[in-house]
């Protein structure tokens, strides 16, 4: 039963060290209960639970929730669980899909904000991706580190333009090693880029009143100000947000597209598509390329 | 109550966490304050009508004094400024590290022809271990204060020219508002959490590009 404990939790690689913590701990926990310490099979209830590794797993399980605060946490961790079963493929290390798999599941289990949480999930994810070796850590190449960022945005539905221009930024090549703060940066832009593509699509919605084509010189208007309120990166960072903050507030947006629209000289309208993609451009072109 | 110095021990008597008593004190002279006097020299500029700006750290009551030329070529120092309260309450940290501004009308005397400024400062709190004024500047009055050419954003809260009416067809504005700030913040997330780490590619564009083959 304890033999097969490591093979059952999240993380194949850090499981044995945590293991070995408690198995260290044990003897002086031991007088406490007031049992002899290496009792064949009559251990109590708790040494029983430790010694299969149950109490690490649900503590890892809680920690996670805590983490991702679902909004369903049955399903959740219906789904946590699900993972933790190892598949038939047990006895040899998994193939890089099933490492794929496992690493977008890892990078996608706390939202970016939460950024501690979403650290150690990406440093999760990191480990997994990069153990494959037989006998040693691979790991992580830009193959692999492409891959999952193509991944990532494809599950998210990210407008495949922007997920394609963002990925030329921050790819790396298919030989090259990837140090762990590529690998972040990395997948942290894409998460962010999603979250960005789903707020332009709520502007949309808001600037074409539901009939599905906006005024394109508003929609310019708008996209102008938000570029030349992040244009401004020179500056100091509390002059900046400042002045971001006059560019954009209710007062400033409605006098630039009130002026645009008087200037407006002839009138056309502009589709969601071709909106999404001239706001995530302005995105795209923050993102600081890998070198 | 400098009798203290050199004299046999005496009784202390603890009152409280604050305050001691030291034995009989009645024929002693008055207890004086520590201070600290800084003197700065001036140029031979007329400073008539200039403003003082420094900063304090943890000086309570500042006292000026200024020198000028008396009768007969003689120099003597005339009292401009008379126990100026920094800290209201010298225990506690209101007032330590704010700034300040002399201005003319709170001097005694005015500022003309003036050779030297001393600036003496009393802490009566031993609290604080150090305390100074830092980055005095004098300003005279026809100089403005450097940080005049405040951009329009920032000196108008409210934008200068109010549209009299907005096209109705426009949308509403707070929803764009909110719906572009957010963009906004997000790009700035990816800005500020750049990676520091490189890969560390050597190559320069287009070396290794091989535009010829020849047989030989």
């Amino acid at each position: 039963m304890a033999a097969a404990a490591p093979a059952s939790l999240p993380t194949p690689k850090m499981a044995p060290t945590k293991m070995a913590a408690y198995e260290k701990r044990r003897p002086g926990s031991a007088p406490g209960t007031g049992r002899a310490p290496g009792a064949a099979g009559g251990g109590s209830e708790a040494e029983f639970l430790l010694r299969a590794g149950v109490t690490a797993m649900v503590r890892e399980a809680l920690l996670k929730v805590l983490e991702a605060r679902p909004a369903e946490p049955v399903a959740f961790l219906a789904d946590y669980f699900e993972r933790l079963v190892p598949g038939d493929a047990a006895a040899e290390p998994a193939g890089p899909p099933q490492r794929l798999a496992r690493a977008l599941w890892f990078v996608g289990l706390a939202h970016h904000s939460h950024r501690t949480a979403f650290d150690s999930n990406t440093g999760a994810a990191y480990e997994v991706l990069g153990g494959g070796g037989r006998r040693r850590a691979a790991g992580v190449d830009g193959r692999l580190y492409s891959e999952l960022l193509r991944s990532i945005c494809r599950h998210g539905e990210a407008p495949a333009e922007a997920a394609t221009a963002l990925l030329r930024r921050v790819r790396c090549r298919d030989h090259e090693a990837v140090p762990f703060d590529v690998f972040r940066y990395g997948v942290l832009t894409c998460f962010v880029l999603l979250e960005f593509a789903g707020k332009a699509d709520a502007l949309f919605a808001v600037l074409d009143g539901g009939s599905g084509a906006a005024d394109a010189v508003v929609c310019e208007a708008v996209l102008r100000a938000l570029e030349e309120a992040l244009g401004s990166g020179h500056l100091a960072q509390p002059r900046r947000y400042l002045e971001a903050g006059s560019r954009l507030g209710p007062d400033g947006l409605a006098l630039a597209m009130d002026r645009a629209l008087q200037e407006r000289k002839l009138s056309g309208s502009m589709s969601r598509e071709e909106f999404l993609k001239k706001a995530t451009a302005l995105f795209v072109a923050k993102v600081k390329p890998v070198e | 109550m400098t009798e203290l110095n050199g004299q046999e021990p005496v009784p202390v008597q603890v009152m409280d966490a604050f305050r001691l008593k030291i034995g009989d004190t009645r024929s002693f002279s008055h207890y004086r304050c520590r201070g600290l006097v800084s003197q700065v020299r001036l140029p031979q500029v007329p400073w008539a009508g200039s403003v003082l700006v420094f900063k304090n750290f943890y000086t309570a009551f500042l006292s000026v004094r200024v020198q000028r030329p008396g009768p007969g070529g003689s120099r003597r120092w005339v009292a401009c400024l008379w126990d100026l309260c920094l800290m209201p309450c010298p225990h506690t940290e209101q007032g330590a590290q704010d700034y300040f501004s002399l201005h003319p009308n709170q001097m005694l005397c005015d500022m003309d022809q003036v050779t030297a400024v001393r600036f003496i400062l009393r802490q009566p709190s031993p609290v604080w271990l150090q305390f100074t004024i830092e980055e005095l500047q004098i300003f005279p009055p026809g100089q403005k204060s450097p940080q005049k050419d405040f951009p329009s954003w920032l000196s108008q809260l409210t934008p200068l020219e109010q549209p009299a009416s907005l096209h109705g067809e426009l949308p509403d504005p707070e929803k764009v508002s909110t719906g572009v700030q957010q963009m906004w913040m997000l790009t700035e997330v990816i800005r500020t959490h750049q990676a520091a780490a490189c890969i560390g590619r050597f190559d320069v564009d287009g070396c290794y590009d091989v535009n010829l083959l020849s047989y030989m």
